[in-house]
C-alpha cells in the first residue's frame, strides 16, 4: 500500500510542493532536497520516540527504519499515539509502523525489531543519522563512536517524567549554511518625504553564509572532569539536567530499565543513592541535584516528550540539510520550570 | 517521602484530569499538536471548535489529517484521529467560529481551562473577552516559523490578551502604491487592488489610476488643490470606474494593458516633480513588449515551477491569459458578478503575480517569482511541526500548574531560534500584573484620547474612535458635566442631531471627561474617557489613539480618502521579544508583582520576522488570512 515514487533526486514533483509549502518557504528547496535524500534510524519507539517519528516523517526525510525490541504493554500504548489499541504485545516498532506510514507515504518507513545491542556495525553505516532513545550508555557511546567517524549524525535523546534532555554529535566538522538577510541601502529613492527611512531590508534579498561547527564525542562529553578548577568555577552554571542525566543512565545501566511507577519506593531510594555515590565521586556537592528530582522523573510526560522531541527533531532536520546553526551538544528541558537551555560538555 | 504516582504525575493531578473540561480553539498546528498532547496528558473531557476545512497545505504539519481529508472539517477529523488512538476519550467538535453568538459566556463557563490555538487577532480578542467575562483561564500561544510563545491569561492575576497595544497591520500610503512604488510589496498590493477594482468589489480605498492630488507632485500648494479640483471635473479620469472602463473595452487584455502599463505611466511622467529625485517608470508598449517574446523563459530545472522568475514578455502574456480567464469567470457568474481574490485560485493568482510584476519592472525593481509574489500577497507564514509541538507541550505544562492552582508557576515562555546569551532556547517570563488601563480588564478603565474639540464632530467620535478603534458596536456617551448631557444614544435617531457638530459645541474642552456604556455582554461596564484637547503638553499614554498624527503622507485634505490610517505605527513594531527572565536558581520565588519586563526588538535576522513588514492593509478578510499559525505578539 505504500506507493514509492521513484524520482531523480533532483527534481521535486507537484505533490510534495503542494504538501511541503509551508516548509520550503521557511528552510528553502536545497534544504527540502537532502531531506528528501536522507535516510534515519531511529531507535526506541516509547513517547519520545513517537514523537521524533513523526516529526522526521512530516518533514518529509527519504526513509525512517523504526527499531525497538520490545514488546506493546498497556502501559507504552498510553505513552504515544502510534500504536493501535489492540496491539498489546505485537512488537512495538512493528505496531507503530502502520499510523507512521500514514502520516506521509512519500517516506520510506520500516520496522526493525532487533535489539540494538545485536546489531552489526555495518547495519548502521546505512544511515546518514541516527537517533537513539531508551538506549543504554554504553549503546549510546558505542553507536557514537562507530558513526561520527564516519559522517553519520549521532542524536541521543531520553525522557525522564518532567524532565529531557537531548544530545548530538555531528562530527569533528559539520558544514552548515546560514541565511543572512542583506542590509540595503536606500539609493535615491526617497518616499514619504519628510520621514527618514531606516536603510531597507529586502527580505528577499539574502546572502548564504557557510560555516563549521565541531563536536566531541558522547563518551567525553560525559567523563567531564569535574575536579579542575575551571570546571568547579562552571558549576554554579551547570544544568541540573547534567547530573540527572549521568544519576538516570546508571540507574539504566544498573537495573536494565527505567524507574518505574510501579516500584516506586524502592527506585526512588536508589535513585538518591546513585546521586549522592555519582556526585560524591566527582566531588561535586548533592546540593546541586535536589531530593525533589526523584518524584519528578519517573515514566514519560507525554508534554515533555513534545518538546523534547521537537527540538530533537528540528536539530535533526538541520544537520540533514545542513542548514541553520546546530545547537552544540546538549538541550536540557525542565518541564516544571519550563526552562530550555543549550550547553556544550566536552573539549570546545 | 511517599508519593502516589499514576504515570508520571501525582494521584491529585492525575484525577483531577480526569475530571475536568476543557476547551480547544482552533485545529490546525498548534491545536492538532495539542489536542494529541491533552489525551495523553490524561486530559479525559475535550471539546474542539474550528471554522476551517482541511487543505494539502496543511499536511506537513497537521499530522491528524492525510491527503483523503482534504476539503473536509478540521475540528471534525481532528477529534476521529484522536479518538484512535484513545477511544476513551469524550471529544466534541464543532465545525463552526468561536465568534457566533451561540458560544456564548454561558458556554464558556462550562469549561476549567481554555486553550487558544488560533491564527487571527479577532478571535483572539474575542475568546480573550469572553474568558474574562466568564472569569475562566486562557493558556494563549502562536507560532510563526522557528519561533513561538505561550502566555497564560487569568483575569485580576495577568495581563490580558488587550492589555498592551498590538502593533496594528501595516498600510501604505495611496500615493504610494498609485504613484510611487519603491518595494516589490507595493506593486503587489497595488495589484491586488487591480484585481478588485477589475473583477471584485470596488473599494474607494483601493484606487490603482495615478493620484493626481499627490502633495509630492505639486510644486507649490494651489497645485495640489487645483488638481485635486481638476480630476474631479476631469471626467475622464474620475467619473468613470476602473470597472466601468474595462467593462466597455470588454475587458481586452491588451488596451487593459496600455492603459495600465503604457498610458498611466506616461501620466505620471509628467508629475515631474516626483522624479526630480527618484528613477522615473518606464512605460511598457504592448506591441514592443510582444515582439521580446518568451525567449528567456527556461521551463525545466530542478526547481519548483512557481520560483521561476519570467521574462517580461513572460509575465505579459501571462497578464493576457489571467485577464481572459477572469473574464470568463465573471461572465460565468451574471450581471454584477463580483470575484473574490483567493490565493489558491490560480488564474486569480497569476493575475496579481503578471500584473505586481509588470509593475515592478516599469519601476526598476526586480521581478519576482510566483512562489514569492504568493507569500506576500497571502500574507503566508511559513510554518512546521517541530515549533507547534514544542509550544503545544508548552501549553499542557501550564495548564497541569493550572489546574494545581499553581498559578505562581504560571510563566510567558518564547521559542527562539537560537539560544540567548545566557544560553537559553525556552525563555519563561514572569506574567505581567493587568494594565488597570486596560479598556477591556480593567475593572473601573479610563482612556485618554487626544484630539481637537473644535475639528472633530460627533460622528467621528462614534464611527472612528469608538467603533472602529475600540471595536465598540452600541456606544452610549453621556458627558460628565454636571447635567448628564448625552451626546450619542446607542438608540437609532435619538441623538442624530448632534453628530454633525462638533465636540466644542457641547463644552467640551481639555480635560473634560465622557462616560461610555457598552451594553455588550464583552464588556459589561463602562469606560471613562478623558479628552485632552488643545494641551499639547500632556501627553497621552501609549495605548490611546492618536488622530491628529494617523495620517503621515497629507493625503488628509485631498479629494480621494488615504488608504493610510496607522502608518505611524509600523516602525514601533513590537516582535517578540528576548527578555530577560528570572534567576535560574529554583528556590527563588518569582511573584507576579515583578514590573514589566524590558523589551527590545528581537534581531531581523530571521525571514520569519522581516515577513511581519509585509503585511497588507486589508479588512479582516478571513481569504487572505493563511491557516496557519501565528505568534501572539504579530498579526
Amino acid at each position: 500500500m505504500i506507493d514509492m515514487i521513484e524520482k531523480e533526486d533532483n527534481v521535486i514533483t507537484e505533490e510534495e510542493a503542494a504538501q511541503y509549502d509551508r516548509q520550503i518557504r521557511l528552510w528553502g528547496l536545497e534544504a527540502q532536497k537532502r531531506l528528501r535524500g536522507s535516510r534515519v534510524l531511529l531507535v526506541g519507539l516509547r513517547g519520545l520516540g513517537a514523537e521524533v517519528a513523526k516529526n522526521l516523517i512530516l518533514a518529509g526525510v527519504k526513509g525512517l527504519t523504526l527499531l525497538d525490541h520490545e514488546q506493546v504493554t498497556e502501559e507504552s500504548r498510553r505513552a504515544q499515539f502510534l500504536i493501535p489499541v489492540d496491539a498489546d504485545g505485537q512488537n512495538q516498532a512493528q505496531a507503530s509502523l502502520e499510523r507512521a506510514q500514514f502520516l506521509n507515504p512519500m517516506v520510506d518507513v520500516k520496522a526493525d525489531t532487533d535489539q540494538v545491542e545485536n546489531k552489526s556495525d555495518s547495519f548502521f553505516l546505512q544511515f546518514d543519522a541516527v537517533c537513539l532513545t531508551g538506549c543504554s550508555r554504553d549503546v549510546m557511546v558505542r553507536v557514537d563512536q562507530l558513526c561520527s567517524s564516519r559522517n553519520i549524525k549521532v542524536f541521543c535523546g531520553d525522557i525522564f517524567g518532567y524532565h529531557g534532555y537531548m544530545f548530538s554529535d555531528l562530527g569533528p566538522e559539520h558544514h552548515f549554511v546560514e541565511e543572512k538577510v542583506k542590509i540595503v541601502k536606500s539609493s535615491d529613492e526617497t518616499n514619504d518625504g519628510p520621514k527618514v527611512k531606516k536603510p531597507k531590508v529586502d527580505p528577499n534579498e539574502t546572502t548564504m553564509v557557510k560555516k563549521m561547527a565541531s563536536f566531541c564525542s558522547l563518551k567525553e562529553a560525559l567523563e567531564v572532569d569535574w575536579t579542575s578548577e575551571e570546571a568547579k568555577a562552571s558549576l554554579k552554571r551547570t544544568p541540573p539536567g547534567y547530573f540527572l542525566l549521568h544519576v538516570l543512565l546508571k540507574f539504566r545501566t544498573d537495573k536494565g530499565r527505567d524507574p518505574h511507577p510501579g516500584s516506586y519506593a524502592e527506585d526512588s531510594c536508589l535513585l538518591l543513592q546513585i546521586r549522592d555515590d555519582l556526585l560524591e565521586a566527582v566531588d561535586v556537592n548533592p546540593e546541586l541535584l535536589p531530593d525533589s528530582f526523584v518524584s519528578t522523573c519517573f515514566s514519560e510526560m507525554a508534554p515533555v516528550c513534545a518538546v523534547v522531541g521537537g527540538v530533537l527533531g528540528q536539530e535533526i532536520v538541520k544537520a540533514l540539510s545542513q542548514r541553520d546553526a546546530p545547537h552544540r551538544n546538549f538541550f536540557f528541558f525542565d518541564g516544571l520550570k519550563g526552562s530550555g537551555v543549550v550547553d556544550y560538555f566536552g573539549n570546545k | 517521602i511517599m508519593v502516589q504516582l499514576v504515570g508520571p504525575l501525582r494521584k491529585e493531578l492525575a484525577d483531577s484530569l480526569s475530571s475536568c473540561r476543557v476547551l480547544v480553539v482552533g485545529a490546525g498546528g498548534i491545536g492538532c499538536e495539542l489536542l494529541k498532547n491533552l489525551v495523553l496528558t490524561g486530559f479525559k473531557n475535550i471539546e474542539v471548535i474550528d471554522l476551517d476545512t482541511i487543505d494539502v497545505s496543511n499536511l506537513n504539519r497537521q499530522f491528524l489529517f492525510q491527503k483523503n481529508h482534504v476539503g473536509k472539517s478540521k475540528a471534525q477529523v481532528a477529534k476521529e484521529s484522536v479518538l484512535r488512538f484513545c477511544p476513551s476519550a469524550n471529544i466534541t467538535a464543532y465545525h463552526d467560529s468561536v465568534m457566533n453568538p451561540d458560544y456564548n459566556v454561558e458556554f464558556f463557563r462550562n469549561f476549567q481551562l481554555v486553550m487558544n490555538a488560533l491564527d487571527n487577532r479577532a478571535a483572539r480578542n474575542h475568546v480573550n473577552r469572553m474568558c474574562l467575562a466568564a472569569d475562566i483561564p486562557l493558556i494563549e500561544s502562536g507560532t510563526a516559523g522557528y519561533l513561538g510563545q505561550v502566555t497564560v491569561i487569568k483575569k485580576g492575576m495577568t495581563e490580558c490578551y488587550e492589555c498592551q497595544p498590538k502593533p496594528t497591520q501595516k498600510t501604505f500610503p495611496g500615493c504610494t502604491i498609485r504613484n510611487t512604488p519603491s518595494e516589490p510589496i507595493h506593486c503587489i498590493v497595488w495589484a491586488k487592488y487591480l484585481f478588485n477594482q477589475l473583477f471584485g468589489e470596488e473599494d474607494a480605498d483601493q484606487e490603482v489610476s495615478p493620484d493626481t492630488a499627490d502633495p509630492e507632485a505639486a510644486w507649490n500648494p494651489e497645485e495640489t488643490a487645483a488638481r485635486a479640483s481638476a480630476s474631479d471635473q476631469d471626467g475622464d479620469i474620475k467619473r468613470v470606474s476602473t470597472k466601468d472602463w474595462a467593462r466597455s473595452t470588454g475587458y481586452d487584455p491588451v488596451k487593459l494593458f496600455n492603459k495600465l502599463f503604457k498610458d498611466d505611466i506616461m501620466y505620471l511622467l509628467t508629475m515631474d516633480k516626483l522624479w526630480k529625485k527618484r528613477k522615473a517608470p518606464v512605460p511598457l508598449d504592448w506591441a514592443e513588449v510582444h515582439q521580446l517574446g518568451r525567449s528567456q523563459d527556461d521551463m525545466c530545472g530542478a526547481g519548483l515551477k512557481d520560483q521561476q522568475v519570467l521574462s517580461v514578455g513572460g509575465y505579459s502574456q501571462l497578464f493576457q491569459r489571467s485577464v481572459e480567464t477572469l473574464r470568463a469567470q465573471l461572465k460565468e457568474k451574471g450581471d454584477s458578478a463580483e470575484l473574490v481574490w483567493d490565493k489558491d485560485d490560480p488564474p486569480a493568482m497569476d493575475f496579481v503575480t503578471a500584473a505586481a510584476n509588470l509593475r515592478m519592472h516599469i519601476f526598476s525593481m526586480n521581478m519576482k517569482s510566483r512562489f514569492d509574489v504568493k507569500s506576500m500577497a497571502g500574507n503566508i507564514i511559513p510554518a512546521i511541526a517541530t515549533t507547534n509541538a514544542v509550544i503545544a507541550g508548552l501549553i499542557v505544562l501550564e495548564a497541569l500548574k493550572i489546574l494545581n492552582s499553581d498559578f505562581q508557576q504560571c510563566r510567558t515562555i518564547f521559542l527562539n531560534k537560537q539560544p540567548n546569551p545566557r544560553k537559553k532556547l525556552l525563555v519563561p517570563c514572569a506574567l505581567d500584573r493587568p494594565n488597570p488601563n486596560c479598556y477591556v480588564c480593567a475593572s473601573k478603565p479610563e482612556v485618554t484620547v487626544k484630539l481637537c474639540v473644535h475639528k472633530t464632530i460627533v460622528q467621528t467620535l462614534q464611527d472612528k474612535i469608538l467603533k472602529e478603534k475600540f471595536g465598540m458596536v452600541a456606544p452610549d456617551v453621556q458627558i460628565e458635566d454636571g447635567k448628564g448631557t448625552i451626546l450619542i444614544s446607542s438608540e437609532e435617531g435619538e441623538t442624530e442631531a448632534n453628530n454633525g457638530k462638533f465636540l466644542s459645541d457641547f463644552g467640551i474642552r481639555n480635560g473634560s471627561r465622557l462616560q461610555v456604556c457598552v451594553c455588550l455582554e464583552e464588556l459589561p461596564r463602562d469606560v471613562e474617557f478623558e479628552v485632552v484637547g488643545d494641551a499639547p503638553e500632556k501627553a497621552p499614554p501609549p495605548s490611546v489613539p492618536e488622530e491628529e498624527k494617523s495620517i503621515t503622507n497629507g493625503n488628509k485634505d485631498s479629494a480621494q480618502p488615504s488608504t493610510s490610517t496607522k502608518a505611524e505605527a509600523e516602525d514601533d513594531d513590537i516582535l517578540i521579544v528576548d527578555s530577560d527572565e528570572e534567576p535560574s536558581s529554583s528556590t527563588t520565588d518569582v511573584s507576579m508583582e515583578t514590573g514589566s519586563l524590558k523589551r527590545k526588538l528581537q534581531d531581523a535576522e530571521t525571514g520569519e520576522t522581516a515577513s511581519k513588514r509585509k503585511r497588507l492593509d486589508q479588512q479582516p478578510a478571513a481569504e487572505d488570512d493563511d491557516d496557519d499559525d501565528d505568534i501572539i505578539a504579530l498579526d
